[in-house]
């Protein structure tokens, strides 16, 4: 059976919730990137989302965006990844409490778990599928998407939407800041294209896919399979690849989607494993346009998903700085700390 | 009293995030629940929560609230004659 990623869409530091940053992206000059926030009243009323944090808003914007209506009630799953949670609500319900606080606020209270963003859109879709949240750090996003994936080849699945959703605030910022995470300035392009210093910058983003096992005329690219890893072994991945593509037909990897994002240590494992997995493919960056993020790579995973729709990669998007055109297959790869690896294959349809 | 009533309406409007809603927008004597403002149990919880922190009034009682948060002119009567901060 064949899994096709059918629509998507994005809200992040980016224009929300259109693909403009294919041909004219924003341009980060901020260490923290917040949202781009769309106007909110187009998919919620008012009433909805008083009580909502941004991340749950912008996270239900994107997923009302990318699933028709029809199709709401009738998904087979939720699936979503996040590293962080509504960590606003989260923060304000804590910091009430050392505040001494004698009534809390219950709806800081009930927003602040990780699976309310899930159930939330549940709620507003009326979906009574399987629904479940990904809290696994740089591998949230990754770990929702194989679950999809599983489900689909187990025959439960026709249709699942699945999601990447994080924000950060002020304090996260700096306490990430402690140790390290972040440039003391903001990244440019040229600094994920020769880094050479430690830290990136931070963005925020929700990220949503509708995948379904039947292709249409809105569908971007066909979804190969995605596979996790834990400290594997550089043979390990080759063979997992190499049979990948030979149950894909695929005799070459066009592109690879890395996660650059200005961190020297980070971007030399992306160099490494391109290195050895298909030296030849082009690689195509996209955080210096997003920031960086535990889902993260859901994004990439769109970005992929939008070079293979429209048949070619921009510029902006390479690290040689030329378009690369005819795109057929891109392997998306993403690695956390170089201890958890995820590998996506896509291809065009 | 209408300075109570007043100060009730911007609490409210704050704590619930009655976004483009003004004072001015809300009658003192229209229902809290169902029509009027529309509010719901989540909103029943905050008003408990901002009964005890602002005027020292612990509700115990649900059938009490019931009664209490009929309006905010209702509002406002129980929390003058019960207040201790």
């Amino acid at each position: 059976m064949s899994i096709f990623i059918d629509k998507a869409a994005q809200i992040s530091i980016q224009q929300p919730l259109s693909n403009e940053w294919f041909t004219n992206p924003m341009q980060p000059t901020e260490r923290l990137c917040k949202f781009s926030l769309p106007n909110f009243k187009q998919y919620l009323s008012p009433a909805t989302s008083r009580r909502m944090g941004t991340a749950l808003k912008c996270a239900l914007s994107s997923a009302l965006s990318c699933v028709p209506e029809e199709k709401r009630s009738n998904l087979d799953g939720i699936l979503t990844g996040t590293g962080l949670g509504s960590i606003e609500n989260t923060e304000n319900f804590l910091l009430a409490m050392l505040q001494g606080e004698e009534g809390l606020s219950p709806s800081n209270f009930m927003q602040s778990t990780h699976n309310t963003i899930g159930s939330q859109i549940a709620i507003a879709f009326k979906c009574h599928g399987y629904n479940i949240t990904y809290a696994h750090r740089g591998t949230s996003f990754d770990s929702a998407l194989l679950n999809a994936i599983i489900k689909f080849k187990l025959k439960e699945f026709s249709s699942a939407l699945v999601n990447g959703v994080d924000e950060m605030t002020e304090k996260y910022f700096q306490l990430f800041d402690q140790i390290g995470y972040w440039k003391d300035r903001s990244v440019t392009t040229d600094d994920i294209r020769n880094a050479s210093s430690n830290g990136s910058f931070a963005g925020e983003n929700s990220v949503s896919l509708l995948l379904t096992d039947q292709k249409s005329d809105d569908t971007l690219c066909e979804i190969c399979d995605t596979e996790l890893f834990y400290c594997p072994t550089d043979q390990r991945l080759k063979e997992y690849i190499q049979k990948l593509c030979k149950e894909n037909d695929i005799h070459q990897i066009d592109a690879i989607v890395i996660g650059n994002n200005g961190d020297d240590e980070n971007d030399k494992e992306y160099k490494r494993l391109c290195g050895f997995i298909e030296p030849s493919a082009t690689p195509i960056i996209y955080k210096h346009l997003f920031g960086e993020s535990f889902t993260m790579s859901g994004i990439g995973v769109y970005v992929g998903a939008t070079c293979l729709k429209e048949g070619y990669v921009p510029a902006h998007l390479t690290m040689n700085n030329c378009q690369l055109n005819q795109l057929k297959s891109v392997l998306v790869l993403n690695h956390f700390k170089k201890l958890d690896y995820s590998i996506t294959l896509l291809k065009s349809c | 009293m209408d300075s109570l009533i007043q100060e009730l309406k911007e609490e409210i409007i704050q704590s619930l995030n009655l976004e483009d809603m003004k004072p001015e927008d809300i009658d003192a004597n229209a229902p809290l629940f169902g029509e009027g403002l529309g509010l719901d149990s989540i909103d029943a919880l905050e008003l408990i929560v901002l009964m005890e922190r602002n005027y020292g009034i612990k509700l115990n009682n649900a059938n009490e609230g019931k009664e209490i948060f009929k309006s905010i002119q209702v509002m406002a009567d129980y929390i003058s004659k019960n207040r201790t901060k």
